[in-house]
């Protein structure tokens, strides 16, 4: 009796063990997995950079250079000086903030009137996800006529109140549901204090939503930053942003300029690191609405 | 009792006040370019011939849909591209989201590690890729001929076949990490008493994944398939960089036939027509993606 307790003890703890030992293998292998997702998706972005940091005689070794010995950061030096990189850096910073200021601006009252008063019903929410969903190049064939003839193509200012307007519809869908989730009570107390509801909304919502607003921003700068089609149609040698830069360099065939051409792509893609990283909580929800696409 | 008191303050315009700036804006930079566009799609107006242009009727659109090889083929081309892309997308996405959902310690570091190729624009992405398969200082090239696989210096870009297999690889690389993003969150959204309840009844992972997980995620991989599929309509950055359409057209999407036909042909009421037809493409799939949110919230109050 004693015995027989006592072994199936034993066989207990070794079918436990046995699922431990399952377990732990099972363990290794979505770690191997996801450690071959990671080679696959940031490979490229390592090769990038370490190309950006080679010297010429790099290029030409064989076996080739992967991790160059002696980096250096001429090829920045070249594309800032020598490639106008500077201009169009600032360019695309110019271009993407102003839009994103702008867009937010007019975003938010239009996502409180719906949040609060439900305006246009369902049908204004239908109309701008319609509107997301819309291809870019229906737009720029009339944009660039109606540009053409007010003369503001090579304009800074004209690609901005595109940009505002093409990442409105976004901005007020993730703003309506921030709003939503703000309780109403708040407001309704400052108003009863006095305050107008322009005021109640921008010293009272907008402090407490902000952390929404900064998502929001974000989402809006990298698809302009990000945003190519608009760009280079409507810009010209002074206002280029750092997407239509880039383009430049496939002029050399398959094996083109890769020390400005990869230094130019660390630099592109360096807004996209940072908000990925900020912004880890709104992604599916931020790339599902067309936050970063062009 | 403060709701009715604040009725009687509300103004009847300031909805509208509120929302107009917005509305303005809309209407100018986006309802009036189409509607614009649209009437010059029944024009024949050619900035390459001048400003005078005059009504041709439908002339435009029956040349795109029955007469335009160029344009009937970059429709076939884009479905070419489309289909493998969504197919490798759903499922790589599919596999990594199912790998995280498994992982204890560091979900949200690797998962944004992950998301970052999503957050990059296409151009970029093209062009990282378009130098990793450079032929002589690529990292394909040079990795294979390390490796002994290649023997001589490969041009990834000389045959149609080999240009849309690359578009796809790098689509697939671009967007999966969205793919993975909506899959993940519909997995944690699965109550884990399913899966509790599923083990103590003796069910094994491949049963469990089968009858509880795909059941239940299906609406979210369509969800997800259908706006890849609607912005997959719209590929051009990536083409414009990695192939310019070539060799020989053979990677010309329907966004990028129409940008060619508009700003270096210069035929703008024929890529107007043009854009009107992707626009009507789109709308459809944009319907479908409405009917099928319908159906999931009718299903999800039965």
């Amino acid at each position: 009796m004693a015995i027989a307790l006592e072994r199936s003890a034993v066989v207990a703890q070794r079918a436990k063990r046995h699922r431990l030992w399952w377990r732990a293998v099972g363990h290794f292998f979505v770690y191997l997995g996801l450690a071959a997702a990671l080679v696959f998706f940031l490979g490229p972005f390592f090769w990038i950079l370490t190309t950006s940091l080679k010297g010429n005689e790099d290029f030409f070794a064989f076996p080739p250079v992967w991790i160059p010995a002696e980096p250096s950061l001429k090829h920045y030096v070249g594309l800032f000086t020598r490639s106008s990189g500077a201009r169009y850096f600032t360019n695309s910073m110019v271009i993407s903030t102003l839009s994103m200021i702008a867009s937010l601006a007019v975003s938010l009252p239009t996502a409180y009137s719906i949040a609060r008063w439900r305006f246009g019903g369902g049908f204004l929410s239908i109309f701008l996800l319609v509107l997301r969903m819309l291809p870019a190049i229906a737009l720029i064939i009339p944009i660039y006529i109606v540009y053409r003839l007010l003369g503001v193509t090579n304009n800074y200012l004209g690609l901005v109140v595109v940009y505002t307007v093409l990442y409105i519809p976004f901005a007020v869908w993730l703003l309506v549901g921030f709003l939503r989730d703000f309780p109403v009570e708040i407001e309704e107390a400052a108003m009863i204090d006095g305050c107008s509801r322009l005021r109640a909304l921008a010293q009272v919502v907008v402090p407490i939503i902000a952390p929404g607003l900064a998502v929001v921003a974000l989402f809006s700068f990298i698809a302009t930053w990000n945003e190519f089609l608009f760009a280079i149609v409507l810009t010209g040698i002074e206002t280029k942003t750092m997407m239509v830069l880039v383009t430049s360099f496939t002029s050399g065939g398959t094996d083109m300029f890769y020390g400005e051409a990869s230094a130019s792509v660390v630099l592109g893609v360096l807004p996209a690191f940072a908000v990925a990283f900020m912004l880890q909580r709104y992604l599916v929800k931020g790339l599902a609405l067309g936050g970063t696409k062009g | 009792m403060r709701i009715p008191a604040l009725g009687l303050k509300r103004k009847q315009w300031e909805p509208y006040a509120f929302a107009s700036p917005a509305i303005v804006m809309i209407g100018f930079v986006i309802v009036f370019p189409l509607v614009y566009s649209f009437y010059l799609s029944f024009q024949n107006f050619d900035l390459s011939v001048g400003p005078e242009h005059e009504f041709v009727g439908v002339k435009n659109y029956t040349e795109a849909i029955f007469q335009d090889p160029r344009f009937m083929g970059s429709v076939w081309n884009t479905a070419v591209i489309i289909a493998p892309s969504l197919v490798f997308e759903l499922l790589l996405g599919l596999g990594i989201a199912m790998l995280l959902s498994r992982v204890l310690r560091g979900r949200p570091i690797i998962t944004a590690l992950l998301a970052i190729p999503a957050m990059v624009s296409p151009v970029m992405a093209a062009m990282a890729w378009r130098m990793m398969f450079g032929v002589k200082y690529g990292a394909i090239n040079n990795l294979g001929r390390q490796l002994g696989i290649l023997d001589v210096y490969f041009d990834w870009f000389s045959s149609p076949f080999m240009s849309i297999v690359a578009v796809v690889l790098v689509e697939v690389w671009h967007n999966t990490p969205f793919m993975m993003l909506v899959l993940l969150a519909g997995i944690q959204s699965i109550p884990t008493e399913l899966y509790e309840a599923a083990r103590a009844d003796g069910a094994g992972a491949w049963q469990r994944f089968w009858s509880i997980t795909l059941p239940l995620l299906k609406f979210t991989m369509v969800v997800g398939v259908m706006i890849r599929l609607i912005d997959l309509t719209k590929l051009f950055g990536l083409i414009f960089v990695l192939t310019y359409g070539g060799p020989g057209g053979s990677t010309e999407t329907v966004a990028f036939t129409t940008f060619l036909m508009g700003f270096k042909d210069f035929r703008m009421s024929y890529a107007a027509a043009m854009s009107y037809v992707i626009v009507g493409g789109v709308l459809i799939l944009t319907l479908l993606f409405f009917w099928m949110q319908r159906l999931r919230e009718a299903r999800a109050a039965a």
